[in-house]
């Protein structure tokens, strides 16, 4: 009597069963993550920085067809769930497709609830790495950098066409495809446009890159601000170096000054009235953009020229958008742009390592918490100025 | 090529991914609802038949003695256990709307923008597309959608001051179901909302009016002509051609632009399928419909002439939109009496705390507990996934390492066990 009634199984009843039917959504992102081979053997990742690790992968159906798979890293400092920067590069991506924007295949979870990103496998290198490999061995023209400037603006005037800011755009978060093909990457820090009012960071941009509306504490700003990033980089591309470095936020401010001058109302309306306007330098400097590039910016020409100081006006108000800078005779003057396939590559580049040192470099060092907003903000110290 | 608002709305995840006609919408929540069903009713059969062995097992062992009697009696005790009453495919769908209704009044509290609030309440309509309210309960998963809501769209409050805005919250409870809702939304963040829509046609509308509107490129009329027709306009719809003046042609305009925002996007709008079915364009449109039909189809004759078959084509699709939206039970036109509106909001008040009621009854005894159960995943996956395990280990026993080393260079090493006297 006693033997019949003890059945081995009432000991895990209760529990809920593993086995058992899992939700629909759980079979959704089963499938989605089926449809992908991923290398995670020790050794062969493609990289691996504080924020994430990136796999190379390729699609189950097709092994030709390679991707990167970024697997975000739990966050332990970050303590309201999921940290926001991997939401962020998922929300944008998701919305953008264009031959100039990295693509995102898919997005599926491990039963460890960590996201992987499946992203467009991108070897050939970074702008950065471009304009920075000596010119001995990689030599371009003026038209190989307009071919490269057009698929930038590209991109550029597509995101804000979709009502979204990037907000880090600089030589290494544009990378190149196989095909020679620019794609702008690394959208954690982007965001839609704001609604008219309301606040928001103005500490965001890598220093190098970041325009003086923000410099001087804009609360406001829209889309002129990728604009002044990509004007940076352009003028990077030419002059094969930094343009405006700077060791500190401070320094920056007067980095800007000394080449395009000190700001006053006439120059800039209501430039007077941002935050840290009154740091500007006393006596105020002039501008040397002009005669600078003149000298520098031979690769331009005069109607390159115009368009990049278009770029760089430093009213945001007065700063060509995107669209206005594609809709300039630049692109169709002489000389004409190179063909994709015939642009000069980064010596070496194609490599497997390369990419996930690309994919995963944004975040590097970076952000903990609230992710690289407040990071950036942290760098960001006028405090002991002030006095 | 220039690219239009088409083009970049057939970009977007809310297009390619959650975007339905009435056909699809309604197999999506059979499946759901069946599902549900079926494992509602399994895991409350298996626990009652362990709940019912472990009455047997304790009577046999606590009273030995007449075990034969009780023990007999058991089974047909277990067998008068009612079948489990679980919620119809309407049953749900009623349910998600008034937890979106809630959604609504928790985000004016949350003191959200609007967009915000509206991206919460998507997110919960979405997830209820593929879980079922008897799965996940209504207002816990409605407080995570809105905490997410509010983290994606640049207005995180933190989550302590988050949960303290509730009695009885705690912060594992919101956090716990994050990560099944974002896999619930299919890891789309970006929701589309009509309210910028409605405000550039009424911006659009407003400059008509004044005569400065430049008239769309199929358009044979001037700006003049525009402003003359628009200042003509009968006031109802089937009325008669009247005139107005500017200022009482922008004060209309405005009137209507609040009606639209106010009572419909505001309202109707987040709570029914509407995001599902039309896109946002289609809805500010209805929505205006609803709020001022002649200045509406006024401005519609001004994009599409009436005489192409998009027009009618738009028009009707309007129209069913419209039907859907002024459906709803918020939605309150003028005409109605306060009698009414009073029966109206009286009968959905009984209707919700009857489903409610209803609910409780037939609650997954599986997924009670989402802060437990979320735990236990994490548990199972760390076992599951070697690699992780493996470098989880290895921080572990470093951290201890590091802890070890620590307290030893405070306290000096730890006594040896001999020295330890009588133990």
């Amino acid at each position: 009597m006693l033997q019949s009634t003890r059945s081995p199984a009432s000991t895990t009843a209760s529990s809920p069963g593993p086995d058992g039917p899992t939700d629909l959504s759980q079979q959704i992102n089963d499938s989605v993550r089926h449809r992908f081979v991923i290398d995670t053997r020790p050794g062969h990742k493609l990289g691996e920085g504080t924020y994430a690790i990136v796999f190379s992968g390729h699609y189950r159906t097709d092994p030709t067809h390679l991707v990167a798979v970024k697997r975000i890293k739990k966050n332990a400092d970050y303590h309201d769930g999921i940290a926001p920067d991997a939401f962020r590069e998922i929300q944008f991506l998701s919305e953008l497709s264009h031959p100039n924007i990295i693509t995102l295949h898919a997005v599926f979870s491990t039963k460890s609830q960590t996201l992987s990103l499946v992203l467009e496998h991108l070897p050939g290198g970074d702008l950065e790495q471009l304009f920075q490999t000596p010119r001995d061995q990689l030599a371009y023209s003026a038209s190989d950098f307009k071919a490269w400037a057009l698929m930038l603006l590209r991109a550029v005037a597509f995101i804000h066409a979709s009502g979204i800011l990037h907000r880090d755009i600089k030589g290494n978060n544009i990378l190149i495809a196989a095909d020679n093909t620019l794609k702008l990457a690394d959208f954690g820090l982007a965001r839609a446009f704001a609604e008219p009012g309301r606040n928001m960071t103005h500490q965001v941009i890598t220093r190098f890159y970041r325009p003086p509306e923000l410099l001087y504490g804009a609360m406001h700003y829209g889309a002129a601000v990728d604009v002044w990033s990509t004007g940076v980089v352009l003028v990077e591309l030419c002059i094969r170096d930094f343009f405006l470095p700077a060791n500190t936020d401070v320094e920056q401010f007067h980095v800007v000054e000394h080449m395009f001058g000190t700001p006053t109302e006439e120059s800039w309306p209501g430039v007077s009235s941002l935050p840290f306007y009154n740091l500007s330098s006393a006596p105020p400097k002039q501008a040397q953009w002009r005669a600078w590039a003149g000298a520098r910016l031979q690769m331009l020409g005069g109607d390159g020229l115009e368009v990049v100081s278009g770029m760089l006006a430093v009213d945001p108000r007065r700063r060509w958008s995107a669209e206005r800078v594609l809709r300039h005779a630049y692109w169709g003057n002489e000389p004409q742009m190179t063909r994709k396939e015939l642009l000069p590559r980064v010596p070496g580049k194609g490599g497997k390592k390369k990419v996930g040192e690309d994919l995963k470099r944004g975040a590097e060092g970076e952000g903990e918490g609230e992710g690289r907003v407040e990071k950036v903000a942290r760098k960001l110290d006028f405090g002991s100025m002030r006095n | 090529m220039p690219l239009t608002e088409d083009d970049l709305y057939r970009t977007s995840t809310q297009y390619k991914y959650w975007s339905f006609t009435s056909a699809q919408l309604a197999t999506q929540r059979e499946t759901t609802n069946l599902q549900a069903t079926e494992r509602v009713k399994a895991n409350v059969a298996r626990q009652r038949a362990a709940r019912a062995r472990s009455q047997v097992e304790s009577a046999n062992t606590s009273d030995a003695g007449s075990g034969v009697e009780t023990g007999g009696n058991t089974p047909l005790h277990l067998g008068a256990e009612k079948e489990v009453n679980c919620l119809t495919v309407a049953e749900e769908k009623k349910l998600v709307d008034t937890f979106c209704e809630r959604a609504l009044e928790l985000g004016s509290f949350l003191k959200f923008p609007i967009d915000v609030t509206a991206t919460g309440i998507q997110f919960l309509r979405r997830f209820y597309l593929l879980n079922s309210p008897m799965t996940y309960e209504p207002q816990t998963i409605s407080r995570t959608a809105m905490f997410l809501a509010g983290k994606l769209n640049n207005h995180n409050v933190g989550i302590e001051k988050y949960v303290a805005k509730f009695p009885k919250v705690t912060a594992e409870q919101v956090l716990a179901p994050e990560y099944l809702l974002v896999q619930g939304l299919r890891f789309h963040f970006q929701v589309r909302h009509p309210f910028h829509g409605l405000k550039g046609g009424h911006l659009e509308m407003m400059e008509m009016a004044r005569g400065n509107a430049a008239p769309a490129p199929h358009c044979t009329e001037t700006r003049e002509e525009l402003q003359k027709a628009m200042l003509a306009l009968p006031k109802h719809a089937r009325g008669n051609p009247q005139p107005w003046t500017v200022e009482q042609m922008e004060k209309r305009i405005t009137q209507a632009y609040g009606f639209a925002d106010k009572r419909i996007l505001k309202g109707p709008a987040q709570l029914t399928d509407a995001y599902f079915l039309y896109t946002p364009s289609q809805i500010w449109l209805a929505a205006h419909l609803l709020a001022d039909e002649p200045l509406t189809l006024f401005y519609l004759s001004t994009k599409a002439p009436p005489t192409s078959p998009l027009h009618e084509k738009l028009l009707a699709t309007l129209r069913a939109c419209a039907a859907l939206l002024s459906a709803h039970h918020t939605y309150k036109p003028d005409t109605l009496s306060a009698a009414e509106k009073e029966a109206r909001d009286k009968l959905e008040k009984e209707q919700v705390s009857a489903l409610i009621r209803k609910l409780k009854h037939c609650r997954d005894p599986d997924k009670m507990d989402l802060v437990k159960l979320n735990a236990a995943q994490k548990r199972d996956a760390v076992r599951a996934d070697g690699e992780l395990e493996e470098s989880v280990a290895k921080r572990r026993k470093v951290q201890r390492e590091g802890f070890e080393k620590q307290a030893d260079d405070f306290w000096g090493p730890e006594l040896k066990k001999e020295a330890n006297g009588t133990k």
